[in-house]
């Protein structure tokens, strides 16, 4: 690449133009990796969204357009829906309980079985257990141990439906997505602590910190990278709740709308009313929500991760 | 640290009762823990023992003691048959996202091209879309391009998803750049600096890409419920779970059985990958 | 080597997914014509018996082979989505609640032409259950059976409270509820579902009606009847993920009611428990839902001439004879008899109402009923503003 002296005006011309040369290259590589992924996302992702944008203009039924308000009439009903109100503040509650919830589980799980224990193979399996079963069988299972005659109210002596009160049903859900994830957040924080060199501990120990003073200084500030990952993952999972809401209520969101979420809430306008256009306005208006928070999120903890 | 502990404690025999007490309470804090993690299954391969009238009964011990469910699941319910197209099915669909999420993830970590950060963006921005909108427009085009009578459909929708592709990016961006500047200066184009130097390094992140989306795909009820009911050939193990619940009757013992075939196989799948999948996801999500 | 062999097995993957992709490329119609039949089963009886009637069909008729497929579980999703995609079964069932949303969506087959056609008596069917799909004079399918309520009662709890016979008026509904709390037979005898699909028949019992005036006072008197069973303790609300039929088979309810689909369940899932059947009890008057669910046709169906051959055999004297063998429901034909010991739904049938009644809101009513129900019963509802929210969803308001 480097010219002799005797070309010495032409040579950065032949750099600068080999340098475009190769940026154009790099370039036409790097759209050509990233084509089959982006027509995948782009067919089934992106144009499903642009078209749930256009029908929540219309009155839309199950074969197409249907004669009706159209215009802002889905949204205005969508946003004045005293049910559509209930199912943001129940995912939002449901949301700041199980995400903290979890992931402060998965990091205990993960300190837990971090060591050199023995049987440590058998404990992070049986940690695991839950994430691997599909959600449809676990609730099924859960709703039979937990029933108000079931197993767990016999052994303890209690008495109340856990899944059939419109008290006690939230923080029953809460419990068990907490259980079933806090696997898979185990997983992500005990890949995290592996990458911790060994010398900070010692270091930290010859120091003389106790245990619960490294891990609050040094260890848990150390995982930022982790916190900001599950964060968003599991938050917008925690936000997209659909499966336990439905399998408990059988689908009607109740009682009393206290399994009402938003994507359940979708669910039943497109699938039970057969109104799409409304389903799709309340669908355009919550991605926006988790957009807004999602994009919050990286402005204040993922900014490092600009790549 | 309690691992610190153990680990710069020298082994003299003989310890004192204190560091043998924590210990004891440490351990049998965790198993207690892990047991309860476990109750569930146990009641499950209870139950598939059990006969329908006694599989609401509360009992752990089956009363009296049948095989009639796994025989049922395997036969009358062609459970031999989901357990094959589930496995098909899992198959494909983790290597086509392991080579796509790779070969994506690597060009959003290693190349430039213009607007790079904002089709990432964009990319990330799918995640938040909810299957329950996209299932009709999406089931329309299905039709339309006759990929409805077989798996081609799904295994088309499922390709690549979002998550391996970040998940794969952040793990190219931790490997250092020497790598491929060695393989530039011996002349390699990018293709082939990806096939022969990145991937290979890749491999735990594949391993836990691996277990991840086979775990996606074999538990995956929401699709193969809208695509592949009324054609019995195409059912998956989840599917043909679901189709146990008839409206007033659960067979229970079946269900239990068929849950228990169902969850095996990724059982199997995590205790043989399991130390690549630790070290693998360390970098990948984390370290950022 | 390591390398080549992933390239050789990524290979082998892709060949393997386009054989998959062609090996179904589409059953060649020889002069056979094929017809889908779908639908769910409440049991795996009921899929059986399908299968049976798919069989029986294909053996006496040489041109057309039918299909049949259960689809359990979302049902409805299933469903909509092949609407959606102008590729329905041809034949499938559709329950009475669904029949008016359904036929607005514009997806179901008016039967009036092949009804003309091949002289078909309609008249065979009782005029009420056919008129759950009907809307003004266009049919959109036949009923294929159907079931009221009716009084199930646990023998042995019976027994040992010295209650000879089951209730049969609401006033000694309340007195044996309370005798067997007072004899400490049990704590809440009766089991109530907080569904107007059962609240509906004491609506009726009271002189109210649930298509004309629902704020009535009958109706409000009688939601405070059932309200009131509930709050002072003598009945009890199943638990999430069971019903009245298995309460009934564990010995924790001593009167349900239900409707005929609990006779197969009980004799699956508790063949040990003694249990009787009566009518269902009635209040000023008479009283009861009628539950039932057509076959129907889709309007996209590709093969309209043949799936009208299936459908009007499947509902016809032959077809309902073999469908009635089983005691899943009951005869939705005069001309064929039900099953022996169903003496207690058949009473109903002069007073059974149609459950749905052909509203095309009826799915988002249905949900503003079960809510809101919960709620007066938690007591943070008034009876009132329920059925003027209820009255309001009914009108797609």
């Amino acid at each position: 690449m480097m010219a002799t002296g005797s070309a010495s005006e032409a040579a950065p011309n032949r750099l600068r133009s080999s340098m475009l040369g190769a940026r154009l290259s790099e370039a036409a590589w790097g759209y050509g990796f990233a084509f089959v992924p982006f027509a995948v996302f782009g067919l089934f992702f992106i144009y499903p969204f642009v078209y749930a944008v256009y029908i929540s203009f219309f009155h839309w039924g199950i074969l197409g357009k249907q004669p009706g308000a159209s215009g802002t009439y889905n949204y205005s009903k969508v946003l004045h829906d005293p049910v559509f109100h209930i199912a943001l503040k129940n995912i939002a509650e449901y949301a700041l309980a199980v995400v903290p919830l979890e992931m402060g589980l998965g990091l205990s799980l993960a300190l837990l079985v971090n060591g050199k224990i023995r049987g440590r193979s058998f404990f992070r399996s049986g940690f695991y257990f839950p994430s691997i079963a599909s959600s449809v069988a676990i609730t099924v299972i859960i709703l039979y141990l937990f029933a108000p005659h079931g197993p767990f109210n016999t052994f303890f002596g209690f008495s109340t439906d856990w899944f059939g009160n419109a008290s006690t049903v939230g923080w029953s859900i809460v419990g068990l997505n907490a259980w079933t994830t806090s696997g898979t957040v185990m997983i992500f924080y005990l890949a995290a602590l592996q990458s911790i060199p060994e010398d900070v501990y010692e270091a930290s120990a010859l120091d003389g910190a106790g245990a619960w003073r490294t891990f609050r200084k040094i260890t848990f500030p150390l995982l930022k990278p982790a916190h900001f990952f599950c964060l968003v993952v599991f938050g917008i999972g925690a936000l997209k709740l659909f499966d336990q809401s439905y399998i408990v209520s059988n689908g009607t969101g109740g009682p009393n709308y206290a399994t009402t979420t938003p994507i359940l809430y979708i669910y039943r306008q497109a699938f039970a009313n057969y109104d799409f256009g409304v389903a799709a306005a309340a669908g355009v208006v919550f991605l926006g929500i988790i957009l807004v928070l999602t994009v919050a999120q990286w402005f204040t903890l993922g900014r490092q991760e600009a790549g | 640290m309690l691992q610190t502990v153990a680990a710069a404690e020298p082994s003299i025999p003989g310890r004192p009762r204190s560091q043998l007490v924590r210990r004891a309470l440490f351990y049998g804090l965790v198993t207690i823990l892990a047991l309860v993690f476990f109750v569930p299954f146990i009641y499950t391969i209870s139950t598939s023992f059990k006969t329908i009238p006694d599989s609401v009964n509360v009992s752990l011990i089956p009363h009296p003691w049948t095989t009639a469910a796994w025989s049922d699941v395997w036969r009358r319910y062609d459970f031999a048959l989901y357990f094959k197209n589930s496995f098909f099915l899992c198959a494909v669909i983790v290597s086509c996202n392991i080579f796509l999420g790779a070969l994506g993830g690597y060009a959003f970590a290693r190349l430039h091209f213009p607007g790079r950060d904002l089709l990432f963006l964009i990319v990330l921005a799918t995640i938040m879309v909810p299957d329950q909108l996209r299932l009709i427009p999406i089931y329309v085009m299905l039709v339309n391009w006759h990929l409805i009578g077989n798996f081609s459909g799904y295994i088309l929708i499922n390709l690549v998803t979002a998550t391996n592709l970040f998940f794969m990016r952040q793990y190219f961006l931790t490997i250092p750049k020497d790598f491929e500047e060695a393989a530039k200066l011996d002349g390699a184009g990018h293709f082939k600096t990806f096939w022969r130097v990145m991937l290979p390094l890749a491999l735990p992140a594949i391993g836990a890409l691996t277990i991840l989306q086979f775990q996606g795909t074999w538990n995956d009820f929401y699709w193969p419920v809208v695509l592949f009911q009324g054609q019995a050939h195409l059912y998956t193990i989840q599917l043909g779970l679901a189709n146990l619940r008839f409206t007033y009757s659960t067979l229970w013992p079946e269900i239990a059985a068929g849950s228990i075939i169902a969850i095996l196989p990724i059982l199997v799948l995590f205790l043989a990958l399991q130390r690549f999948f630790v070290s693998g996801a360390v970098t990948a999500g984390v370290k950022g | 080597m390591r390398k080549r062999a992933v390239v050789v097995v990524l290979g082998l993957l892709l060949v393997a997914v386009a054989l998959a992709a062609t090996a179904q490329a589409g059953h060649k119609s020889q002069k056979v014509t094929n017809v889908t039949f779908a639908g769910w089963s409440s049991g795996p009886d009921e899929d059986a018996l399908d299968q049976q009637m798919a069989n029986a069909f294909n053996a006496s008729h040489s041109g057309i082979h039918v299909n049949w497929t259960v689809i359990n579980g979302n049902y409805g999703d299933a469903m909509t989505a092949r609407f959606a995609a102008h590729n329905p079964p041809d034949v499938f069932y559709v329950d009475s609640s669904v029949i008016g949303s359904w036929e607005k969506q514009g997806v179901i087959q008016p039967l009036n032409g092949f009804v003309a056609k091949s002289h078909y008596n309609t008249k065979a069917f009782y005029p009420k259950l056919l008129g759950a799909f009907k809307k003004g004079n266009t049919i959109y399918g036949f009923p294929k059976d159907w079931s009221p309520l009716a009084t199930e009662v646990n023998n042995n709890l019976f027994g040992k409270a010295g209650i000879k016979s089951a209730p049969k008026t609401w006033a000694q509904l309340k007195s044996d509820a309370k005798t067997m709390v007072q004899k400490g037979v049990s704590k809440h005898p009766i089991c109530l579902s907080p569904d107007w699909a059962r609240m509906g028949a004491f609506m009726y019992q009271n002189g109210g009606s649930l298509t004309k005036n629902l704020t009535s006072k009958a109706n409000a008197a009688a939601v405070n009847y059932y309200v009131g069973l509930l709050k002072s303790g003598l009945a009890y609300t199943p638990p999430s993920g069971s019903w009245c039929g298995q309460e009934l088979g564990q010995g924790h309810a001593a009167i349900i009611f239900e409707g005929n689909w609990v006779l197969p369940y009980m004799k699956s899932t508790y063949p040990k428990v003694h249990y009787g059947v009566r009518p269902m009890i009635k209040g000023k008057q008479q009283g009861n839902l009628a539950f039932t669910v057509s076959w129907s046709m889709s309007k996209d169906s590709k093969n309209k001439q043949a799936a009208w051959t299936v459908l009007s055999w499947l509902v016809g004297k032959q077809g309902e004879k073999l469908w009635m063998s089983k005691g899943l429901a009951l005869s939705p034909r005069k001309d064929v008899k039900s099953i022996g010991g169903r003496g207690p739904f058949l009473a109903a049938a002069p007073f059974a109402r149609g459950w749905g009644f052909g509203n095309p809101n009826f799915a988002n009513a249905y949900t503003v009923m079960g809510n809101d129900l919960n709620a007066v019963i938690a007591g943070s509802m008034s009876t009132q503003s329920m059925l003027s929210d209820v009255s309001k969803a009914l009108k797609g308001q």
